[in-house]
């Protein structure tokens, strides 16, 4: 019987072919319209490290001076400060991981005559970012915590600078220089894409830092601090100059700009909490710390869900996306109903031969199952124009400062999104079917078989 | 072979009720040929939706093969329509772009049997209606006679317990007609009984009896004489 149905939904196809293309497109347009924003908000809301993100969490305290305004939300709370930074990552908690970064940037310099000069932001961070973060290296390693105690001038380059500065080849033990300092290169990073920058807190999308260098070596020879810079009380007037000067003050300063990150297990989330609120405490009975005491332990996933959240651009379109998409179904429902109630003479002399209800139904859904995998297929082609056609227009809307391979993979189909628009587009179109089939099924064999 | 007892049919709207068969009794027994004549109007359709299961009623009892029909689930009543009745009707109802072989083989489908088999049954029907050599024909492309000789084909291929015709001859002209009706007789010669609505009265007198509806109720006007020539069978 399932063959016996499956051609005449073939042949039903045949039949009316304006009216099953005008179905096919009205499916399909809604679709792609559809699958352009969702892939959009499936690939910027991605969670990178997705198998532990709700165990990484970023760590703020809350050490501003007691006259600060209240935050709106948690995420919006300062960073840590470095002398804290210095503090915590001597707490001992077995299973508890402990990292932090900031930012920095240079001119960056090679051997190599044929390459020019370059100006260029780094990450400094500790030995325990690579494996917390499992940044994949294709050559080499991160570095130890003997190198990094002892101030070693190392560094971790991004696979895109080792292509651009080596062309490719393994580049450890050559050396880069950036501003006036030499650092020897000890890793490359293999491609390593992330939906939006996370450890940065800026969630710009993109790839990585080209560079990544060791917070002892960044600190014992200055380098600039760039980014977020909260300072408090008498620190506040010089927080400009902290940046690039200062050195000695700022280390025992009030200003935040250390981003801390714990991968806790579940299970010590609450003692891990309580150990931070200890120090807290005793951080307090020093003087530091002036209001209630407040931490905040944020994981990744709450995070995206934040920044996600506040995506209005996203948010609106999804909606519009959803409306046009229902009112592409209404119309497909309209056209259905009119392909098939051309057939009701055909279904009723069939019922009347013997035809059971189910029957009538299974050969309709099999030809709608058919309109739904052929609008889904359209709709993925539509949704890849769409997605270039959005990824340009977000070029454009930023002048093109931002580099077509740090958003492309915001704007690419993947097989989650090619399998959820076929699922979507066959049972979209089951469902705009049932009212359809429903009238067909339910017309008197008798009513029509009588001679006109 | 198929019995009503005290059925009635009513058609219901919020304003008005129309009584389309009151109280119908009947008896049918196997291998009459029976016509059905009345004026328009009167209830001969409604009578032939409820003998071929086409339509449900709300009062009396319909016995088919020994079975009530009364009550019946809608995919039941499709199962007797397909396996113990077989309808022609007055514009043929043929399926305008399948072959004749497709046409015929429509109720063998629904019965679940294997290819083989009906195979067999479609080139053995239309070979008793003489077109077994037009298998491949498009319906458009046979005249009308013709094309009633396939909706016949199509409703013996089965090997229904009887044939439910509504002015099987309605469309066609005398010769046609009359080729049609000879084919009928043919069939029920061999056994099949035929309920046959008509106008004509001419053919009507042709069955061996005749069953007039009138303002929705029955009345075997040649009973008897019916009653004589199946007995003499």
């Amino acid at each position: 019987m399932f063959s016996y149905n499956f051609q005449l939904a073939l042949k039903s196809l045949k039949e009316r072919p304006a009216l099953t293309l005008l179905t096919i497109l009205a499916i399909a347009t809604g679709l792609g319209l559809y699958t352009t924003v969702k892939t959009m908000s499936y690939q910027s809301s991605q969670v990178p490290l997705a198998h532990k993100s709700k165990n990484i969490f970023l760590l703020q305290m809350d050490n501003r001076e007691i006259t600060a305004d209240a935050v709106e939300h948690q995420a919006r709370m300062v960073d840590t400060t470095y002398k804290d930074t210095l503090n915590l990552m001597q707490l001992e908690m077995p299973g508890v991981k402990q990292s932090f970064n900031w930012s920095t940037y240079g001119i960056l310099n090679v051997e190599d005559e044929n390459i020019n000069p370059l100006q260029t932001t780094a990450a400094v961070v500790n030995s325990s970012f690579f494996t917390m973060f499992e940044t994949p290296f294709l050559y080499g390693n991160g570095w130890d915590k003997t190198t990094e105690e002892s101030g070693e001038a190392v560094i971790i380059i991004s696979k895109l600078m080792n292509d651009k500065l080596f062309g490719g080849r393994n580049s450890v033990g050559e050396s880069v220089r950036i501003n006036t300092h030499v650092l020897k290169i000890i890793g490359v990073l293999d491609t390593w894409y992330l939906s939006s920058k996370f450890y940065n807190r800026s969630f710009w999308p993109g790839y990585p830092d080209n560079f990544f260098i060791p917070y002892t070596f960044a600190m014992d020879n200055n380098l600039p601090r760039s980014a977020g810079f909260d300072c408090w009380a008498a620190n506040a007037d010089i927080s400009r100059s902290f940046r690039t000067e200062n050195k000695d003050r700022l280390i025992n300063s009030e200003c935040a700009w250390v981003t801390f990150w714990a991968e806790v297990p579940e299970a010590k989330v609450a003692d891990y909490r309580q150990q931070i609120m200890s120090y807290m405490e005793s951080e307090q009975t020093l003087g530091r710390f002036p209001r209630e005491l407040a931490m905040y332990l944020t994981n990744l996933n709450d995070q995206y869900n934040y920044v996600n959240g506040r995506n209005q651009f996203l948010n609106t379109f999804s909606v519009l996306a959803t409306l046009f998409f229902a009112v592409c179904l209404l119309n497909a429902v309209g056209i259905l109903l009119a392909k098939f109630m051309r057939r009701k003479k055909e279904v009723s002399l069939r019922r009347a031969l013997g035809a059971k209800k189910k029957t009538i139904i299974m050969q309709h859904l099999l030809e709608v199952v058919i309109i739904g995998l052929l609008g889904g297929l359209l709709g993925i082609v539509i949704s890849y124009f769409g997605l270039q056609g959005m990824m340009s227009i977000r070029l454009y809307s930023s002048d093109y400062t931002v580099r077509i391979e740090d958003i492309q993979p915001l704007f690419q189909l993947n097989w989650v999104m090619i399998a959820n628009a076929f699922v979507t587009g066959i049972i979209c179109t089951i469902v705009a079917s049932i009212y359809p089939i429903w009238r067909l099924c339910n017309i008197p064999p008798a009513s029509q078989l009588k001679s006109q | 072979m198929l019995r009503m007892e005290n059925v009635s049919k009513i058609y219901r709207t919020d304003l008005v009720e129309t009584h389309a068969l009151r109280k119908v009794d009947l008896h049918i027994k196997s291998g009459e040929f029976v016509s059905v004549t009345g004026p328009s109007g009167s209830g001969k359709t409604t009578f032939l939706n409820l003998a071929g299961a086409l339509e449900t009623f709300e009062e009396g009892d319909y016995f088919l093969d020994g079975h009530n029909v009364k009550g019946l689930s809608d995919d039941k009543l499709s199962e007797i329509r397909n396996q113990k009745i077989g309808f022609i009707f007055q514009s043929f109802n043929l399926l305008p772009d399948l072959p004749l072989f497709d046409n015929v083989d429509v109720p063998l489908r629904y019965r679940g049997m294997s290819a083989k088999e009906r195979k067999e049954r479609i080139e053995h029907a239309l070979e008793t209606v003489g077109l077994a050599s037009r298998m491949q024909h498009l319906p458009t492309q046979l005249s009308g006679g013709q094309q009633q000789r396939v909706a016949i084909a199509r409703a013996i291929a089965g090997d229904p317990l009887f044939l439910l015709a509504d002015e099987p001859t309605g469309n066609l002209d005398s010769l046609m007609a009359q080729q049609v009706m000879e084919l009928l007789e043919d069939i029920n010669s061999k056994g099949t009984t035929i309920i046959m609505v008509t106008h004509d009265d001419q053919l009507a007198r042709r069955a061996h009896r005749n069953i007039q509806i009138f303002d929705g109720q029955v009345s075997d006007i040649e009973k008897s004489v019916a009653d004589d020539v199946i007995r003499s069978a």
